[in-house]
Formats: C-alpha cells, structure tokens, sequence
C-alpha cells in the first residue's frame, strides 16, 4: 500500500508550552498539529484547519479581540474546543513557508505581522489597535499586531524563517519582517536617496536598533502578487 | 526500469531511467527534461474519462504521454507536477487506490486509470465530485500542493476537501459543514469531507485554494 | 566574499558576507536584511559607468527590474541576505570558463567583476511568449548566484539532450541548440502538452529547474480574484 518516500523535518514541541504540538514538513510547506485536552479551546486563523478529530466544535467569532481591517482579509478568528475528551486538529495557512512557536509570559510582548498568526491560546491577548505602529508599513497593506499575556503563540512566514538576535543595530526590508520583540526600536526609512526609493525596488526599509531577536522572512508577499497578476482569470461576462 | 524522486521535500521531481522497450505514462506537460532519442507520443485518455469535461477532472488533462524507449541503452525522462510539493509512490499489486483528480503524475504501464463517482450525496464538494483510480500491477507517482502526510483512521476523522490527496478505497467520505451555518461560511472553512472506515489517508499541508484566499486580498 | 545558501531548494536565499572594500551587485528587489552600515547605490548598469539607459531599458525588457543596486561595505566587514520572488532554489556559479547564458529571471546578484550582457539573442523569436524570450549572458570572472523556480539540477550534455524550454535556467555558451517539438509529430507535441522544447547539443552544462513557473500560475489562475 502507501509507500514512504522522502524523511520530513519534524519538530516535536519541546519548549514550555500549554499543549502539545508537532510541526512537520518544516522549512517549505510547515504544518501543525496540535493536541488539545478536554474542554480546553484554542483560536486559530479563518480557514487554517486542515484536518480535526471529530469531537472538536468550532465557534467563529466576529473579530475574536483583534480585526483584519484590509480589503477581504479574513476578520474571522474561530475557536476550537475539545468536546468530551481530548482532540487533535491539523493546521495549514494558505502561504508556503516555515512555522514558529513561541510561548509568552512574564510580561513578554511579540509584534507580529498580522497575516502571519496563525494560533493562539486563550490566554495570549492580541492587539490591533496599538498606535505605536502607525506609519510603520506606509505602502505595504500590513498591520501590526501586538502579543502579550500568557500561552502559546504560532506563527508563519512566507518563505524560509531567518532568526536574527539584533545587538547593536539591522536593516530589514519591511515586506520581510514577520515579528519582532520588545527592546528593540525602529525606524521607518528611505534607503539610499530618492532615485533609489523609486528604482532599487527595494521600497522602506526599517532600522532596528537596540536588542531583541527579530524573525525574518526569505519572500515577499508583494513581490508575489506582482507574479501572480497576470494569471488572474478574465472578467465574468455579463449577460 | 530504475527510478528516483529527487528534489527534496518541496520541489520534489522523479527521475526515470528507462531500460530498452520500456515505458513510462505521465500527464500532460510533466516532462521537465529527456534524452534525445527517447519516442514521446500523446495517446488519448477518453476510454477512460468517456468525454467528461476537462474541469471536472480538476486539471487532469484528456492526454497521457507514453515515452519509450526504442534505443538500445539506458535512458533518462525526468518528470514533475505542475506545482511545488512533494511526490509519493504506491506499488500495486492487482489493488486499487483512490486519488483526487490532479494528483495524478505519472505510472508505469499496466496501470490502469479510471475515473469514479466519488459517491459524495453534496453538489458543493470544491474539489470536484470524481475521484481518480487506479489499479493493476505497477507504481504509480502522485503529489500535490505542500508537503504529503500520510494519517491512520480508525473511526472517523474530518479532512478539508482541499487538503485531502489519496485514500484506501475502502474508506467512506462523506460531506458536512464544518461547524455550525454561520461558523462554516463566515469562518472560512465551509464544507469538510468526513473520512470513515479503517485506513489510511494522504493528506497535504498546503492547497491551491488557500494560496488563492491568502494572495487574493492583495490583487 | 563568502556567499552561503541556506534553505534549498525550497526557500533559497543567499547571505553574502562582505569584507571590507568588497561589493556586489543584486537586482532590484533582491535585499531582504544587511548590516546598518552597508551602504547601496543604485544605477541602471555596472556602478563606475553610469547610468545608461539603454542598458536599464535592456534589463527591464529581460524581465529583471529596471535597476540593479549595488552593496558595498566601506570600512568594516558587514552582510546582506538577498532573495527572490518566488520559492525556489538558488545556486552560486564561478564565471570564469565558458560564458554563461541565464534564463530572464533566474539571475539574482554577482560580484562586480562578472560582465553582464543583455543582448544575446541566440533563440530569437522562436519562443512562445510565456516563456521569457530574453536571455542574459555573464562573462568576466567572480561569482554569481543563480535562482530557479524548482530544485536546480545540471545535466552534462554529450551528444545530445531535450530540456522544455519553462525549465532552462543556464547553460554554457559552448552547447548548440535548436528548438523543436517535443514528439514524433506536431500534434502529439501540442496534445502532449509539451509544446517547444528545446534539443542541446555538443558537450557542456546545462543547469535545469525541476518546476516550471508558468504552469503554477496557470493551475493557480482559475481560483485567483477576477480582474
């Protein structure tokens, strides 16, 4: 019957966290598998679940604390709880690329680029309204998200995920920053002149300073709509 | 025949070494590079697809490519899946296997390809409401969008429809919401397949349809 | 310059680490993260000739950006990670031997010692459009690094090969080539759907893409916004 092909990079949760969890398929295509107890519920991104145990139910909720403002993204957070007994449930965002699980506490905060959430626990709190961010992605249609309190955290990246522990001072692309954490500042700016901010396409850069780790991406969700452009399908007809 | 899949788990592609007078099928456009003298010819697949329109087969073309080899060595086809993913095999042995339309690849010549009702009692399935069988002796290569995870089921497990690939034919699917009216729409999961019976499964980690939904809000 | 690339093939990208002094040269775009200090210019050709026109006009008609930026760290060492638009694959390739002629696309950064030629023309009109019908060709010596929608695998050519033309990423210079249908007769090409294909001949390199990024986008098409 099915035969195995090709070993997959598998990550078996291992740090502190509430639930258990594996990720697989790891750099390219990373998919989660969490295991949720009984009665425990867990939010996960509008249409991420790829696969679930029977006994878990799901409750779409309007916003579920934070809104997805940006023309037909997805404002929809559903929750999942775990009916009768412990259940499993598989999630897949719809970008390729690699996954992160970070467990927050102690006053930690992680900023987070708004379309790469993908779970949370209950207990971690997430913030759209945070007014430290405007002007930070001028251009880019992104927003922030700000992730405090406490539980686990996943999130995703388009493209390869690149770790930097920022001492000093980095420059990253800001169609390239996935999260960030506190301790570090920024700054929101040209690179290279005007003819370059026209030309170069490389578009605003942001200047982190101080210290903290900022989580990268290899691609560019922009550079991919440009690609993507010409294979959209005709206008329906009118009859 | 000699075979390999290559490519790593993303960009998985399979090489076929062809001995002599052997042959290998494969869909349409799946050749990425060949030896010169190989024989490629485009046989026409409606004995089996019986004129069904091409978008029902959900990207299986009305064409399979035979290609032979007539030399008297060795020589090399190298095939692949119009989309990244990864590629897996499944040996034959006078079995049949199940297969969502468009995984399809490429298989060796004493396998047959059929298409079925697959017995959904929805008209929304997204997917499509056939199913790709395939049966005789021989491997046959399928792959998809995103990295392929194969489950065991024993009982019953809920699968998105787009992100189900291959199953054991004696697996039952059925479609249902997948929570409650208002949770299923607006939540962006609508209908999931039900997968009862013993088995196993092949699921993948990504579809084409969540690259659709994640992309579209920036067109 | 040491050039490491990490996440093949499915991710790729390429973190060149610059000494002192050192530059390179990376088409618009390709700059993910580098050090504070480097500094970037931006120029439609080589930096020391200015800006040419036409040179920008050639490079915007391949399919590149308009522009290509160059990175440079002046007086202490420093790194830049560059990228591509798709997933894929990426190579780094020793100029020095036989001229190299790169796919519209496929061509990310290289030193500043490594020429760049846009007009070589060696398939002319033979190609359907979809298929980027601008080739770039890269003489001089130093390095340079490649990408490929796909895992990139070379063939060494002896006698002959066929390659379809969505899955060419580089080949030596010194190979022949001729384009022709993939099977016995024209209508089998067309029904087969491998359409033009094209027949390498004579020895050297030819390095291949495993996936063809048109047929992605025409299987993600239908499900896109509508224009």
């Amino acid at each position: 019957m099915p035969t195995d092909t090709n070993e997959y990079e598998t990550v078996q949760g291992a740090d502190q966290r509430d639930f258990e969890y594996r990720i697989e398929c790891k750099p390219d295509f990373a998919y989660l598998t969490v295991q949720v107890p009984a009665q425990q519920t867990m939010k996960i991104e509008g249409s991420a679940m790829a696969t679930m145990s029977t006994n878990m139910e799901m409750k779409t909720k309007m916003k579920g604390g934070f809104g997805r403002l940006l023309g037909g993204e997805s404002i929809f957070i559903n929750e999942f709880t775990a009916q009768g007994g412990p259940g499993e449930i598989g999630i897949a965002p719809g970008s390729p690329g690699d996954m992160e699980h970070q467990y927050i506490s102690g006053g930690q905060e992680i900023f987070l680029q708004s379309s790469a959430f993908v779970a949370s626990s209950m207990g971690v709190e997430v913030d759209s309204k945070w007014q430290g961010f405007k002007g930070f992605f001028s251009g880019e249609s992104l927003f922030l998200l700000r992730c405090a309190g406490q539980g686990d955290l996943w999130f995703n990246t388009y493209g390869a995920i690149i770790e930097v522990d920022v001492n000093g001072g980095y420059v990253v692309d800001t169609g390239c920053i996935v999260a960030f954490t506190s301790g570090l500042q920024y700054n929101v700016t040209m690179l290279g002149g005007y003819k370059s901010l026209f030309f170069s396409g490389e578009g605003l850069v942001c200047r982190f300073s101080g210290q903290g780790k900022v989580w990268i991406q290899t691609r560019q969700v922009g550079a991919f709509a440009s690609w993507v452009w010409p294979f959209r399908p005709p206008p329906p007809k009118n009859n | 025949m000699q075979t390999s899949i290559e490519g790593g788990n993303s960009f998985a592609f399979i090489n076929v070494d062809l001995d002599p007078g052997e042959t290998v099928m494969a869909e349409s456009d799946a050749m990425s590079s060949m030896a010169a003298d190989l024989d490629m010819t485009a046989k026409f697949n409606g004995g089996f697809f019986k004129g069904l329109a091409k978008k029902f087969l959900g990207g299986e073309s009305l064409f399979v490519n035979h290609f032979t080899n007539n030399t008297s060595g060795p020589r090399r086809v190298t095939l692949v899946q119009n989309t990244p993913g990864n590629v897996r095999t499944v040996e034959l042995k006078g079995q049949e296997y199940c297969l969502q339309p468009g995984a399809f690849i490429a298989c060796t010549p004493d396998v047959k390809l059929g298409v079925k009702w697959a017995g959904f009692k929805s008209m929304f399935a997204r997917e499509g409401l056939f199913k790709l069988t395939v049966s005789g002796s021989g491997t046959v290569w399928y792959g998809a969008y995103g990295g392929l995870l194969e489950k065991e089921v024993d009982g019953e497990y809920i699968v998105d429809t787009s992100h189900l690939v291959a199953y054991e034919p004696q697996m039952k699917l059925n479609i249902q919401l997948a929570g409650g009216l208002f949770s299923s729409f607006f939540g962006g999961e609508g209908f999931v397949t039900r997968v009862e019976g013993k088995g196993k499964i092949i699921i993948q980690t990504r579809s084409l349809s969540g690259l659709a939904g994640w992309i579209n809000p920036r067109l | 310059m040491q050039i490491e690339i990490t996440h093949r093939p499915g991710n790729a990208a390429a973190k060149v680490h610059l000494e002192a002094g050192e530059s390179i040269t990376a088409e618009g775009g390709a700059m993910i993260a580098m050090s504070e200090h480097l500094q970037m210019q931006t120029s439609t050709h080589k930096r020391d000739q200015g800006s040419s026109i036409l040179g920008g006009l050639k490079r915007m008609l391949t399919g590149e950006s308009f522009f290509l930026n160059h990175f440079s760290a002046q007086s202490a060492p420093g790194e830049v990670i560059l990228a591509t638009t798709l997933c894929g694959d990426m190579m780094e390739y020793q100029v020095g031997g036989p001229a190299l002629v790169v796919q519209a696309g496929s061509y990310v950064a290289s030193a500043p010692t490594v020429d760049m030629d846009m007009s070589w023309q060696g398939f002319g009109k033979a190609l359907f459009s979809g298929e980027s019908a601008f080739w770039i060709k890269l003489t001089g010596s130093g390095p340079a690094i490649i990408n490929s929608f796909g895992a990139i695998y070379s063939i060494e050519v002896n006698g002959e090969y066929i390659v379809d033309t969505g899955h060419i990423v580089a080949f030596e210079e010194s190979l022949n080539f001729e384009i022709t249908k993939a099977g016995g007769s024209w209508l089998s090409s067309m029904l087969g759907g491998e359409g033009l294909v094209c027949k390498f001949v004579g020895q050297g390199t030819v390095w291949c893409q495993s996936h063809n990024a048109s047929s992605f986008g025409q299987a993600l098409g239908p499900m896109l916004r509508h224009q």
